[in-house]
């Protein structure tokens, strides 16, 4: 399956489709479920909130981690 | 599983927006939600959410109702929430254990969940013939002034996950009495056990002729909770949940002047003192920390342990925790099940991973546990050297952190350093001390308790905290008083007009 994550999709749909973006984004101080409820805004609006400086770079990355995280659940079957 | 949900009248596919039997909704845009059991993953039954259309005939029906639900009795509004405690005792086991199948709670804390919404019932009951207001002596003569408290109109409520359905009725059954109609947005985790409470409700509201006073609408955050916190109709809006997510509900409502009860994060800490009965303290901490796994507002999630029984304290603990079964949470004897989703477990690892790198020692547990499930993890204890900030964060988790300290101001001072104000205990046998934690020097939350832990609070006391908390106040005590408007009334019974103030003004 394709990691499909932009600035503009609800916080709440990353947690669902993708939920091993949160430790990711978590250890970069960037926190998407509180209370084990995802936040209700957009993933860009928590960068911005979070002070993330390049939130471009860091979806760029996140897709990376999940791809590889993929890889290896794959692998491990 | 089939017949729990066959009592409940829960479908394959359930429509999302409901304002009483015959009105569901379904809009044929309307996206699907899958309900899925944490301890399987697998799905249970699916949702139509809510859309704009729906959402719409739901509000408007609870605005249309509560014109007429207000000008019922108080008293008579009490017998249909007396008749909802009955029908809910009648539903308590099947509600229960769909509480337990889709949030993962142990089987005795679902059953439990459902007793908190009778008990609320029954106060609510009582509460309908004791809408009281005071009457206060006039400065002026013949006069009389009082004060009255009147019902507010369609209130929005907005609960999460881990209460699915008592925290509903902590506002639903006061605010029915109280003369209001709710439109209730549940957690997106927790959608069937909505839709159930909502059949419940529908057949005791059309028992008594009435529909809109119970509303539901199942949605994200992002379309329905955006929808209801800026929706000038609801003047009360009831969210409990995340203190970030509060600031945002707060503010939204805040811009059209509307009222908000917040019930937000927690970062409950349990002080215990050197003279301490340690058997007990033990129970407690367990219990608070392992209890629904570490995901209730009021787990107990610091230990504040004096240094001269840190190690024996430490110890028993992990004794306790070492007993502690994982596992389904519908089998007798578990005590800890799921966590409730896929993403609660990510978040926890990385607050463990955080808390390492902050000098944390994990002394017990850690891990994934995924021979039960994707969604099991152990129960964790963290030494930390000091409270550094991931302690001052909440995790949503059965992370257990403890803390060493050498007197009682040392104590109190890293119990209150926290952001959050929510609920707190001391374990001593000391009356000096425990009266120094209660009073206004001592714990700053808005539960503060002597020899019994953090969760578990009852339904007659109001509950809430302070600080990042959010302030409100729900359930008993004189919660009530949130969800109605207080008119004060001056009449005069003379033939003069005497002003306040002994002002003279064109006499």
């Amino acid at each position: 399956m394709d990691i499909d994550i932009s600035l503009d999709m609800s916080v709440e749909e990353i947690v669902e489709r993708y939920p091993e973006a949160v430790s990711f984004l978590s250890r970069r101080g960037v926190r998407c479920i509180r209370c084990g409820e995802p936040l209700w805004c957009t993933l860009g609006e928590l960068l911005h909130d979070d002070g993330i400086e390049d939130p471009q770079g860091l979806i760029q990355e996140l897709a990376e981690y999940m791809r590889k995280r993929r890889d290896q659940a794959q692998d491990s079957k | 599983m089939k017949g729990i949900l066959k009592k409940l009248n829960i479908k394959e596919v359930n429509a999302g927006a409901c304002s009483g039997q015959g009105a569901w909704y379904e809009d044929p845009e309307g996206q699907e939600l899958i309900s899925h059991d944490p301890s399987t993953g697998e799905p249970i039954a699916k949702v139509i959410q809510a859309t704009d259309k729906t959402y719409e005939k739901v509000i408007e029906q609870a605005v249309l109702a509560f014109k007429t639900w207000r000008m019922a009795p108080a008293p008579k509004r009490g017998q249909v929430v007396r008749d909802l405690g009955q029908a809910l005792r009648e539903s308590k086991e099947p509600l229960g254990e769909l509480v337990t199948l889709e949030m993962g709670k142990i089987r005795a804390e679902g059953l439990g969940e459902v007793q908190e919404m009778i008990d609320i019932c029954d106060f609510a009951v009582g509460l309908s013939r004791q809408l009281y207001g005071l009457t206060m002596h006039s400065e002026r003569p013949a006069h009389r002034m009082f004060e009255q408290w009147h019902p507010q109109g369609a209130i929005g409520v907005i609960s999460a996950f881990n209460f699915p359905v008592a925290v509903w009725s902590w506002n639903a059954a006061i605010a029915a009495a109280c003369g209001d109609t709710t439109v209730w947005k549940p957690s997106s985790d927790t959608p069937l056990t909505a839709i159930a409470v909502q059949h419940i409700c529908n057949t005791v509201m059309a028992d008594h002729g009435l529909q809109g006073i119970f509303n539901l609408a199942i949605g994200r955050g992002a379309v329905v909770g955006e929808r209801m916190i800026n929706d000038e109709r609801l003047p009360l809006i009831s969210f409990t949940g995340s203190t970030q997510m509060g600031r945002r509900v707060s503010e939204a409502v805040a811009r059209r002047f509307g009222r908000t009860i917040l019930e937000l994060g927690g970062n409950n800490a349990i002080i215990v003192a050197g003279d301490a009965d340690l058997e007990m303290a033990v129970r407690t901490i367990l219990f608070g920390a392992v209890g629904t796994a570490g995901q209730r507002c009021t787990s107990t999630r610091r230990i504040i342990m004096h240094r001269s029984i840190a190690q024996e304290l430490t110890g028993r603990i992990i004794k306790a925790y070492e007993q502690v079964k994982i596992g389904n949470p519908m089998e007798e004897g578990t005590l800890m099940g799921p966590l409730v989703t896929k993403a609660a477990v990510e978040d926890m690892m990385a607050a463990l991973e955080i808390a390492k790198n902050q000098g944390g020692e994990v002394i017990y547990g850690g891990r994934r546990l995924e021979d039960l499930g994707q969604q099991f993890v152990e129960p964790t204890i963290v030494k930390m050297p000091s409270q550094t900030e991931i302690v001052h964060n909440e995790t949503f988790a059965p992370i257990l952190y403890l803390l060493e300290y050498e007197d009682i101001e040392e104590a109190i001072r890293l119990h209150n350093e926290v952001p959050q104000g929510l609920s707190s205990a001391i374990f001593t046998t000391n009356l000096l001390t425990a009266e120094k934690f209660l009073s206004h020097e001592g714990s700053d939350c808005g539960i503060a308790n002597v020899n019994i832990g953090t969760s578990g609070a009852e339904i007659g006391g109001a509950f809430g905290g302070e600080k990042e908390t959010g302030g409100g106040r729900e359930s008993g005590s004189d919660a009530w008083k949130g969800y109605m408007r207080r008119q004060t009334n001056t009449i005069n019974w003379s033939k003069e007009l005497p002003l306040a103030q002994g002002i003279k003004f064109g006499d």
